[in-house]
């Protein structure tokens, strides 16, 4: 009877401190295609979000009312496909205990899974992934309350810079390149409507697709060539653009290659080599430790993870900011509850000093016409990058003073 | 010569240079259908193990021409293990399992690869200059010109092996005839292992020169198979000077159709060349119509 007894309290009290200790942790779930063409940014973004999460959880936690609370990490590689994106989505929307989700690189995913997260109002805050569509199909519907937020350079202030990048050359006319995916086409339609919005002093003399896996370029190049481009510009992710490269040099074609920040990936800066010099992307982020505000988190990255580079920066530094800006969200909301998660995400208090900007409100209230709402970066906070040797480096060394935090919004 | 009919002999000489390629892996059919009256559907991905085995080597120090023929060996063990593992028993019982087999043997590849190396894709280092030669306003790159020499002298070798060297002369005679090969003395069964080394070491040797242009993947080589089968299946299996045509006409007709009907339709005309060859010739163009004696 005693042992009984005993053995009940026992269980009773295991049961009670497995339930204390469920209570005291936070789950984030970050996604993102961790194999594949895309991953060095998926992973890259991983880590960073897990360098933020491990300095949080190392200080003890986030303070939720009162109580230190970790963070608990749940991992799920999408694989940068649109239906495993969607299964993943499902999968994590149902678990019922998840405060918030970061990640997502291809726009498509997003336009595929992030429904499920809207349907039960769980936070996400997409990061790295640029494609217009995956706000503005939010905008689109009229979505009313949104708990999707983004923490990217998103495509239509990406192709603002391609184009004016192209006008500051003094180039005349141009072809646009773009893959076939989500992201590439809807990379094309920004460029197309950007180049109007600039007054039209680009001309479009060839628009050219390629296919994810495709290998050889020569044929959409031979047309650019023989159409007269001054410039690519070019939508793609890392191993397309790398063929696009090493095509161009074949063909002794040598025009410059702007592009959106994939052109950053290192699947496409380490297998162009030398066909890569002078490609042009915009970025958010800088691997350069002369850079004061970047210099910790690079240092603490490379140490982390064992690395002399971080094979997509720009992921990195953007995973630990989104981080950074969550925690701090979940300790002004004094709740894991997503819906309260988000309103504090909608109008932060604290500013958040991250690795590219002091984070001062980054996000406001939802306005299905105004997808900027939801948008944390603005042209201002954005920059042109350069591959140079095998790195990427500041385009217009003028524009330091923007990573160096002079000018955020 | 105006741009538009340069442009499409630069895509002509681009996709025929490629096709050699595709040549080389249709060789592989031919030799294991001669020997053995069976062909290696997971063909592609001894090509893809291949140039991964070439770019460890290549990673763990070794030079160029010391990686090249490790991937070699490697393809020639892979190549013998198919045919031991999936292929042997199926033909014992006079059954086509060895077509199923085969493919579960190259999946098995794909997922080995995966776990191994990872899904990424990565360059493969050669020693050859960058940047491109011209003739006469044709861009031509040193990796397209290694796959063409590469091809050429892998088969012309394999041939010449074949003709003048007792264990080659043995695999001929197994081909003509394995019982009377027996009668002989010629072991038939290891005539046959040795054919599917061989064309397992020139899987990975495609695999090698190819893979500077295409990258190294679990999936750089997952179309290969079927276009290297409609190469082998228009030129028919037992033509070697075929093959290479073959290989180069469909390596320009595809680069052709990419380029004037749009990149989706690159691969349409394999797929058609397969469909006509099997309608229309079925031994090949250059295939002799076998007459069976009963």
């Amino acid at each position: 009877m005693k042992a009984s007894r005993f053995i009940l309290t026992a269980l009773l009290s295991t049961l009670l401190s497995t339930g204390a200790m469920a209570a005291d942790v936070v789950k984030i779930a970050i996604t993102g295609p961790f194999s594949g063409g895309s991953a060095p940014m998926g992973l890259s973004m991983r880590d960073g979000a897990k360098l933020a999460i491990s300095q949080i959880n190392q200080s003890g936690g986030i303070n939720v009312g009162g109580t230190k609370m970790k963070i608990e990490l749940i991992e799920r590689d999408d694989e940068g496909k649109n239906d495993r994106g969607a299964l993943v989505a499902q999968e994590i929307s149902a678990m019922g205990d998840i405060s918030a989700v970061i990640g997502t690189v291809n726009t498509g995913v997003a336009v595929m899974g992030d429904k499920y997260y809207v349907e039960k109002g769980i936070v996400k805050i997409i990061t790295p992934a640029a494609g217009s569509a995956s706000m503005t199909q939010w905008s689109k519907v009229g979505t009313k309350d949104l708990p999707i937020f983004r923490f990217a350079a998103h495509d239509g202030i990406q192709a603002q810079m391609v184009v004016e990048q192209a006008i500051r050359l003094g180039l005349r006319k141009v072809a646009i390149l773009h893959d076939a995916t989500n992201y590439g086409v809807s990379g094309r339609d920004d460029l197309i409507e950007q180049i109007k919005k600039q007054g039209g002093k680009l001309k479009v003399v060839a628009i050219e697709k390629f296919a994810i896996g495709d290998k050889d370029m020569t044929g959409q190049l031979i047309k650019a060539k023989v159409s007269g481009a001054q410039a690519i510009l070019i939508w793609g992710i890392g191993p397309e653009l790398a063929a696009v490269a090493s095509g161009k040099e074949k063909l002794g074609f040598k025009v410059p290659m702007i592009g959106g920040w994939t052109l950053s990936m290192s699947n496409f800066i380490d297998t162009a080599g030398a066909a890569g010099n002078g490609a042009l992307m915009p970025q958010t982020f800088i691997e350069d430790e002369s850079i004061q505000r970047a210099r910790p988190f690079i240092q603490a990255y490379h140490k982390a993870y064992g690395v002399a580079k971080i094979p997509s920066p720009v992921s990195a530094a953007q995973g630990y900011d989104a981080t950074m800006l969550l925690a701090e969200a979940i300790h002004e909301a004094g709740s894991t509850k997503p819906a309260l998660i988000k309103a504090s995400l909608e109008n932060l208090k604290t500013t958040v000093k991250g690795a590219i900007a002091d984070w001062k409100k980054p996000w406001s209230k939802w306005d299905p016409s105004n997808v900027e709402t939801h948008e944390a970066f603005r042209r201002t906070n954005t920059v042109m990058g350069k591959v140079k040797n095998g790195r990427v480096v500041l385009a217009n060394p003028s524009e330091k003073g923007v990573l160096e935090g002079k000018k955020t919004k | 010569m105006n741009a538009e009919l340069l442009a499409l002999i630069q895509m002509a000489v681009g996709g025929g240079l490629m096709g050699m390629a595709y040549a080389l892996v249709a060789y592989g059919f031919q030799l294991t259908y001669a020997a053995g009256k069976a062909v290696n559907f997971g063909q592609g991905e001894l090509v893809m193990l291949g140039a991964f085995i070439g770019l460890s080597l290549a990673g763990i120090g070794l030079p160029y021409w010391a990686a090249v023929p490790g991937a070699m060996v490697a393809g020639a063990a892979l190549g013998w293990f198919v045919e031991r593992a999936a292929v042997r028993l199926a033909l014992q019982q006079r059954n086509e399992g060895w077509i199923l087999l085969t493919i579960i043997v190259g999946l098995f590849g794909v997922s080995a690869a995966e776990n191994i190396w990872g899904r990424e894709d990565k360059p493969f280092p050669v020693p050859w200059p960058d940047g491109a030669l011209e003739f006469f306003g044709i861009s031509v790159t040193w990796p397209e010109l290694a796959i063409a020499a590469g091809a050429l002298g892998m088969m012309a070798l394999v041939e010449l092996a074949k003709r003048y060297t007792m264990p080659g002369i043995a695999v001929q005679a197994v081909s003509a005839d394995p019982d009377s090969a027996e009668l002989c003395g010629i072991r038939s069964k290891s005539a046959i292992s040795l054919s599917w080394a061989v064309s397992g070491a020139a899987a990975a040797f495609a695999g090698t020169i190819i893979a500077p242009v295409t990258t190294v993947g679990p999936t750089m080589a997952a179309a290969l198979t079927l276009k290297a089968f409609s190469v082998a299946v228009v030129a028919g299996l037992d033509s070697g000077f075929g093959l290479v045509l073959a290989g180069i006409a469909l390596g320009s007709a595809e680069n052709l159709s990419g380029f004037l009907l749009g990149s989706g339709w690159r691969e349409a005309p394999g797929l058609i060349l397969l469909i006509l060859a099997l309608a229309l010739r079925p031994q090949g163009i250059f295939g002799k119509k076998i007459i069976r004696k009963v």
